[in-house]
C-alpha cells in the first residue's frame, strides 16, 4: 500500500508523527511550549505593564491561543487539549493522590450542564471584570486554572477536570467535532477479541505480556495509561470528550489505533448526540454571538436602554440581564422550534427528542461564530505577540533590542469582513447538510423550517460582524 | 532547589530594567471627550524642562490593535501639541506620552480616556 493511501486511512502513518506520537514522553514534549508561555504570561501578567495591548499575558492568551486555537481545530483536530499544560499538574496530584481522600465525580454532575454553567459565569467575568484588558486579572486566571486542575485532579479521578469541569476544554471538544480527522480503531474485530480493551484501562507491559493497570501495578513494567476521559477506540463517534492525548494509541498493545481523516463535521451527520453536548453547542452558538455583540455600538445603546428601563447602573445587573435573556430566550427558542420542525416533518417525538435532533446544526454556526470573531482579532494583531514577547523577555532581563509596536495586521482591514462572511456560510452550509440528513425519514419541511430560524440568525450574526467595531469601551457612557 | 528558585526569581526581578521616571504634565484633548478621529492634543510641561522630544501612544484597552503614534511638536513655553492624533476607533484608549530630555533621560504619563 502506498504511503499515499495509508495516509488517507491512518495521518499517523505520515513519517514521523505516528512514531513520535507513540513516544511515551510526546505529550509531555508538547505540553512544554506551551508551559513557557504560561509561565511567561504569569510572569508578565503580574509584574509587567499593565496595558493589554502591551502585555504577553492579554496578547498571548486572548489573541494567539484563542486564534491559533480555531486554526488547529480547523486544520486538524483540538491539538490545544493534547498539548495542554494544566496537566502537568498530573505529576503533583499523583503523589498527593497517596495522602489525600479520594472521590468520585457526583453521578449528577457527569455531564455537560455543570460546564454550561461554568461557561456562563466564565462568560459573565470575561464582559464584567474586562479579562481581556487586565494582564493581572489574566495571570490570576492562568494561576486559578492551574489551580482548579490540581484540585479536581488530586480529589478525583483522573481525566474529571477535563471532561465535566474545564470549560476551555468543552469549547475545545465542542468547536473540534468540525475537525477533519478523528480517532478510531483501524481494525474493530481486532478489538472485538482484546480483553484488556487497554486503549481505556491503560496497558502494563510487564515480561509476562500486557496487562491492564488494574491487573499488574505500574511499578511491574512500563505503564501506559489508557483514556482519561472513558473513551472505547472502537465505539468513538465523535470527537467530543476526546483531548487527542494520543494515550488510546500508546495503550493498544495491537497498534490498532488510527487518526482517521474524515470530510469536516462529518459527525453532525452520523453521529447519535447527547441532549447536555447538543445543549452545550446551542449555548456556544449564542454566547459566541453575545461576545461579539458586545463589541459593537448596538451593544451599548440596547445596555443604556436598559439602564433606564430597569432604574440601575449596575454593571453586573444588566449583564446578567442581557446574558440571562439572550442565551434564555435562544434555548427556548431552540427547545419551541425543534418541536415545531419535528411536527412539521412528521417524526413522533418528544421536544427532547427534537431539539436532540435539530439542535445538532448549531455545532457548525457556532465554530463559525466563534471562528470569524477570533479571526478578526487575530488576523488583526497576530504580529503584536513579537514585540511583547520581546518586552517581557528584556523584562526578565535579556538583551534584547526595542520592541517595534507597529507590527500587527496581517490581513488587510478591507478583507476581514468578506472573510468573516465566507465563514458564517460555510458554517451555514454545515449546519443545513446537518439539519436535512437528520430529516431522512421524515418531511423535508421540517429541516426547511428549522433552516429557516438558522438563516435568519447567521443575517444578525452578519450584522453584527458588520458593525464598526469598537474594542471594548466601558458598558454605560460616559463612566464617572 | 527551592531556594535556587527562589534566587533565579529574585535575580530575574532584580534583572527587570526600570521604566521611565514619572512625567510631571498636564494633557488636554480637544475637544473633550474626543470624537472617532482626529483630535488635538496639548501636553503642558515645567517650561523650564529640557526635551527634545515628546511622543504620544495611543493603544486601546484590547489587545491586538495596531497603536497609534505621534510626535507632539513644540508649540510655545512649556507647550507641545499633536495636531491630529488619529482615534481610530470608539472605546477606551490609553495614551502614553514620553518625553526624551537632552540627556537621552525618558520621562512617562499614562492617560486614559474614553471615544463615545
Amino acid at each position: 500500500m502506498s504511503l499515499l493511501s495509508r495516509i488517507r486511512k491512518d495521518l499517523l502513518a505520515l513519517p514521523l508523527v505516528g512514531r513520535f506520537l507513540r513516544w511515551r514522553y510526546s505529550r509531555f514534549l508538547l505540553q512544554l511550549p506551551l508551559f513557557l508561555v504560561a509561565l511567561l504570561a504569569l510572569y508578565d501578567g503580574f509584574l509587567g505593564r499593565q496595558l493589554a495591548p502591551k502585555n504577553f499575558a492579554t496578547v498571548s492568551v486572548w489573541l494567539h491561543y484563542r486564534g491559533f486555537l480555531v486554526l488547529a481545530v480547523a486544520v486538524l483536530g483540538n491539538l490545544f487539549c493534547a498539548a495542554c499544560p494544566l496537566m502537568l499538574v498530573r505529576g503533583p496530584t499523583r503523589w498527593a493522590k497517596r495522602y489525600l481522600p479520594q472521590f468520585q465525580w457526583p453521578r449528577p454532575l457527569r455531564n455537560k450542564y455543570f460546564v454550561i454553567v461554568l461557561t456562563l459565569f466564565y462568560l459573565f467575568a470575561y464582559e464584567y471584570w474586562d479579562l481581556w484588558a487586565s494582564p493581572w486579572l489574566t495571570a490570576w486566571l492562568i494561576l486559578g486554572y492551574f489551580g482548579v486542575a490540581f484540585l479536581v485532579d488530586a480529589f478525583f479521578p483522573e481525566g474529571t477536570f477535563c471532561k465535566y469541569v474545564c470549560p476551555l476544554g468543552n469549547f475545545n471538544f465542542t468547536l473540534s467535532t468540525t475537525s477533519p480527522a478523528q480517532i478510531a480503531a483501524k481494525d474493530p474485530a481486532v478489538c472485538l477479541t482484546c480483553e484488556g480493551k487497554y486503549c481505556v484501562n491503560g496497558r502494563v507491559e510487564t515480561p509476562a505480556g500486557p496487562k491492564t493497570a488494574r491487573e499488574a501495578s505500574p511499578q511491574e513494567g512500563t505503564y501506559y495509561p489508557g483514556c482519561e476521559t472513558r473513551l472505547y477506540v472502537p465505539q468513538i463517534q465523535s470527537n467530543m470528550d476526546c483531548t487527542l492525548c494520543f494515550n488510546c494509541l500508546r495503550a493498544c498493545p495491537y497498534d490498532n489505533v488510527a487518526l482517521k481523516p474524515r470530510f469536516w463535521g462529518a459527525e453532525w451527520i452520523r453521529a447519535r448526540y447527547r441532549l447536555d453536548w447538543v445543549w452545550l453547542g446551542v449555548l456556544l452558538f449564542f454566547a459566541g454571538f453575545m461576545n461579539a455583540f458586545a463589541m459593537v455600538p448596538a451593544y451599548y445603546r440596547l445596555a443604556e436602554g436598559l439602564s433606564r428601563l430597569l432604574g440601575t447602573t449596575n454593571e453586573g445587573l444588566l449583564l446578567i440581564t442581557i446574558y440571562a435573556l439572550w442565551t434564555g430566550l435562544g434555548f427556548l427558542l431552540v427547545l419551541y422550534l425543534s418541536h415545531l420542525a419535528s411536527r412539521l416533518a412528521g417524526f413522533k417525538e418528544t421536544a427532547m427528542q427534537a431539539v436532540r435532533r435539530w439542535g445538532v446544526a448549531f455545532f457548525p454556526l457556532a465554530f463559525a461564530m466563534w471562528t470569524g470573531h477570533y479571526a478578526f482579532h487575530f488576523l488583526t494583531g497576530w504580529a503584536s505577540i513579537v514585540p511583547v514577547t520581546q518586552q517581557a523577555l528584556i523584562h526578565l532581563g535579556l538583551p534584547l533590542p526595542e520592541p517595534d509596536w507597529t507590527l500587527a495586521a496581517l490581513v488587510p482591514e478591507n478583507l476581514l469582513y468578506p472573510l468573516q462572511v465566507v465563514i458564517l456560510y460555510l458554517g451555514l452550509t454545515g449546519a443545513t447538510t446537518t439539519l436535512f440528513s437528520r430529516a431522512r425519514g421524515g418531511r423535508p419541511l421540517g429541516a426547511a423550517f428549522f433552516f429557516l430560524m438558522l438563516f435568519l440568525l447567521v443575517a444578525l450574526a452578519l450584522w453584527v460582524l458588520a458593525q464598526p467595531m469598537e474594542m471594548r469601551g466601558t458598558l454605560l457612557l460616559p463612566k464617572t | 532547589m527551592r531556594r535556587a528558585f527562589w534566587l533565579l526569581l529574585l535575580g530575574l526581578v532584580a534583572c527587570a530594567p526600570k521604566t521611565g521616571q514619572p512625567l510631571d504634565a498636564k494633557v488636554r484633548v480637544i475637544p473633550n471627550p474626543p470624537p472617532v478621529g482626529k483630535a488635538e492634543i496639548c501636553i503642558d510641561v515645567d517650561p523650564r524642562s529640557e526635551f527634545k522630544e515628546i511622543k504620544v501612544v495611543g493603544d486601546m484597552t484590547h489587545p491586538g490593535m495596531i497603536p497609534v503614534v505621534a510626535e507632539a511638536h513644540p508649540a510655545g513655553p512649556g507647550l507641545w501639541r499633536v495636531d491630529a492624533f488619529d482615534f481610530n476607533m470608539r472605546g477606551d484608549w490609553v495614551l502614553t506620552i514620553t518625553a526624551v530630555d537632552k540627556k537621552g533621560k525618558k520621562y512617562q504619563k499614562e492617560v486614559r480616556l474614553t471615544v463615545p
